[in-house]
C-alpha cells in the first residue's frame, strides 16, 4: 500500500519545530523514527497534510543523568536506551521492555517518544480503508458505536506500547514542550483513558524529555510481555513492576498492567499489599490476585479477553517473583 | 488529503554511490530503491514493517525501507544487497548461505543477510541466542530457520 501524498519539512531547531506546530496543529504530523506513523499513514488511519520530520533538529537524542534523574531525550533509539549504560543493568524493565518492541531492526531506529505515543489498536480500526469503509464508522473513527463490543458505549481500543508501563512503574515524568511554554506531567498523566484520543497532549505540543527519577534506596523491576510470536507482536497483555527496599522491607512499590485498555493502568491496591511487607513475607499470589481484579479487556485483539484477562494475574506473580528475586540476589 | 506535492530533490548514498534525485516526498526508500534505481534485492511483502523482506541496513544497521521515507535516508549510508558482493566475488556472509543451504525460495535472503551482517560486524562470534535475536524480526517461510541459524554460524567461524 502506497503512502498518501504530504508535504514534508525538515526543521532544523526546536523553536522551527514549535512554530510548525502551532501554525499547522490537527493538519501536521511529527516523524521521529517513522515505524508507527508510516502504517497509519498507509491506512489511511491519519491524512496530515503535512510531515514533520525531526530528522535535522540537533540534540533530540541522547540519555544523560542529572539532578537525580536520568534524563532520556524523546528522540532517542530504543536500540540506545537497551544499550546505556545508565539504564542497564538497574533499570530492568526499561531494557525489557525496549527489548520486547517488534524486533531490533524496529528498535533501531524507533524512538522512545514515537513508543509513549503510540496510538491504541483494534481490530476493527486497524485495517486498510476498503475493510473500515465496509465495516463502518466506530467511536475511534468518528461514528457512534463500536465495532468490536457489540452495545458497546465507548471505545475499547487497547493502547500496546511496550515503554509506558515500565515508565509509569518508575514514576517517570516528560517535558512536553509548545511554541512559548512547556510543561511537565506524569507519563501516568499522558493518557487520557479514552480511545478515541488516548493521549492529553494537544496538536501543538512536542515530547522532548523523558525524565525517570533514581530510587534512593535499592530497587529491583520487572516488564512481562503476552504476545503469539517470541517477536514482531504488540502486547497482548503486560505487567511491570517496582520495588525497593530497605532493612528486608518493602518501601515504594508499583504495579502497572498494559495492553487491557486505551491507557496503562496502575494498580495501586495491590501495590499496597506489598509496601511495609518484608520481602520474605509477601504473598506473590494474593498480590498478583489483586492486581488483576476486575481488569476488562475486549475481544478486539488477536487473544480472546477471557484468556487475557487471566493472563494479568500471570504475568504480574511472574513480574513480581522476579524483582524479589533480584531483590534476593543483590542481598537486599 | 492533498494535490499530489512537488516533487523534491533527495540526496542518497547507496552502495557507496551518491545518487541525485528528484523524488515525491512520499516515497518510501523501498519504493525508490526498486522502482527509480532498479535495486530490487530488497523485497516488497507486508510492506508494514512485520516482515524484514524489505531490510536495508542504514548506516550499518538493519531497518525496514519499508517503512522509511526516502528522504529520511539523506545524510546516512544505505547498503542494499547488492553492495556486499565486491569484484565480482560474493561477501562471506553470502558464501554461507549458499554453502548451508541457508536460501529456498530466496524471498528472505536479502533482509536475512544483510542483518546477519550487521550482527557480524557488530559481534564476531555471537551465540545462537544472539543470532536467534538479531534476525527474530525477519521472517523466513521456508527454511525453518536451522539453515539460516547455521549459515551464520559458518559465517562467524563456528563450527556448526
Amino acid at each position: 500500500m502506497a503512502l498518501p501524498p504530504f508535504q514534508y519539512v525538515a526543521p532544523a531547531t526546536v523553536d522551527e519545530t514549535l512554530a510548525l506546530l502551532s501554525e499547522y496543529g490537527e493538519r501536521i504530523k511529527v516523524l521521529a523514527g517513522g515505524t508507527e506513523i508510516t502504517g497509519r499513514l498507509k491506512q489511511r488511519l491519519v491524512t496530515p497534510s503535512h510531515i514533520l520530520s525531526l530528522k535535522n533538529v540537533p540534540g533530540f537524542s541522547g540519555i544523560a543523568t542529572k539532578e537525580g534523574e536520568v534524563v532520556i531525550k524523546a528522540g532517542t533509539t530504543l536500540r540506545e536506551v537497551i544499550a546505556s549504560p545508565l539504564l542497564k543493568p538497574a533499570f530492568s524493565a526499561i531494557i525489557q521492555a525496549a527489548e520486547a518492541v517488534a524486533a531490533p531492526p524496529i528498535q533501531n531506529i524507533a524512538t522512545i517518544g514515537g513508543n509513549l505515543l503510540q496510538n491504541t489498536r483494534c481490530l476493527e480500526y486497524n485495517q486498510s480503508e476498503l475493510v473500515r469503509k465496509a465495516s463502518g464508522l466506530c467511536f475511534k473513527t468518528g461514528g457512534g458505536t463500536c465495532l468490536a463490543v457489540k452495545g458497546g458505549n465507548r471505545c475499547f481500543s487497547v493502547y500496546q506500547g511496550d515503554l509506558a508501563p515500565a515508565l509509569m512503574a518508575f514514576d517517570a515524568t516528560i517535558k512536553v514542550e509548545k511554541k512559548g511554554s512547556s510543561r511537565i506531567l506524569t507519563v501516568c498523566d499522558l493518557f487520557s483513558g479514552k480511545g478515541e484520543s488516548p493521549h492529553t497532549l494537544s496538536a501543538d505540543e512536542l515530547v522532548t524529555e523523558i525524565h525517570l527519577p533514581v530510587p534512593a534506596s535499592p530497587f529491583a523491576s520487572s516488564y512481562k510481555k503476552l504476545r503469539m510470536r517470541g517477536s514482531l507482536d504488540y502486547p497482548l497483555a503486560s505487567a511491570c513492576v517496582f520495588l525497593s527496599v530497605g532493612d528486608g522491607v518493602a518501601r515504594e512499590a508499583r504495579i502497572v498492567l498494559s495492553a487491557c485498555g486505551p491507557s496503562p493502568l496502575s494498580r495501586t491496591e495491590a501495590a499496597g499489599l506489598l509496601k511495609g511487607k518484608a520481602l520474605t513475607q509477601i504473598d506473590v499470589q494474593e498480590v498478583a490476585d489483586a492486581a488483576a481484579r476486575g481488569v476488562e479487556a475486549a475481544d478486539n485483539l488477536v487473544l480472546p479477553a477471557s484468556y487475557r484477562r487471566k493472563m494479568f494475574r500471570v504475568l504480574a506473580a511472574r513480574a513480581i517473583r522476579e524483582a524479589l528475586d533480584d531483590l534476593t540476589k543483590a542481598g537486599s | 488529503m492533498m494535490e499530489k506535492p512537488e516533487k523534491i530533490r533527495c540526496a542518497l548514498r547507496i552502495n557507496n554511490e551518491d545518487y541525485d534525485l528528484f523524488i515525491s516526498p512520499h516515497r518510501t526508500l523501498l519504493e525508490v530503491l526498486r522502482d527509480e534505481l532498479q535495486l530490487t534485492g530488497a523485497k516488497e511483502s507486508c510492506n508494514e514493517g512485520a516482515c524484514g523482506t524489505c531490510t536495508v541496513l542504514l548506516d550499518g544497521l538493519p531497518v525496514r525501507s519499508c517503512l522509511l521515507l526516502a528522504l529520511e535516508a539523506q545524510g546516512r549510508e544505505v547498503t542494499t544487497i547488492e553492495g556486499l558482493a565486491k569484484d565480482g566475488k560474493l561477501h562471506p556472509v553470502q558464501e554461507a548461505f549458499v554453502e548451508h543451504h541457508g536460501i529456498q525460495c530466496g524471498f528472505c535472503s536479502p533482509g536475512m543477510i544483510l542483518t546477519a551482517k550487521a550482527l557480524l560486524d557488530e559481534n564476531p562470534h555471537p551465540t545462537e541466542a544472539e543470532i536467534r535475536r538479531a534476525i527474530s524480526g525477519n521472517v523466513c517461510r521456508c527454511t525453518g530457520y536451522a539453515k539460516i541459524v547455521e549459515a551464520i554460524k559458518a559465517a562467524s567461524g563456528k563450527e556448526i
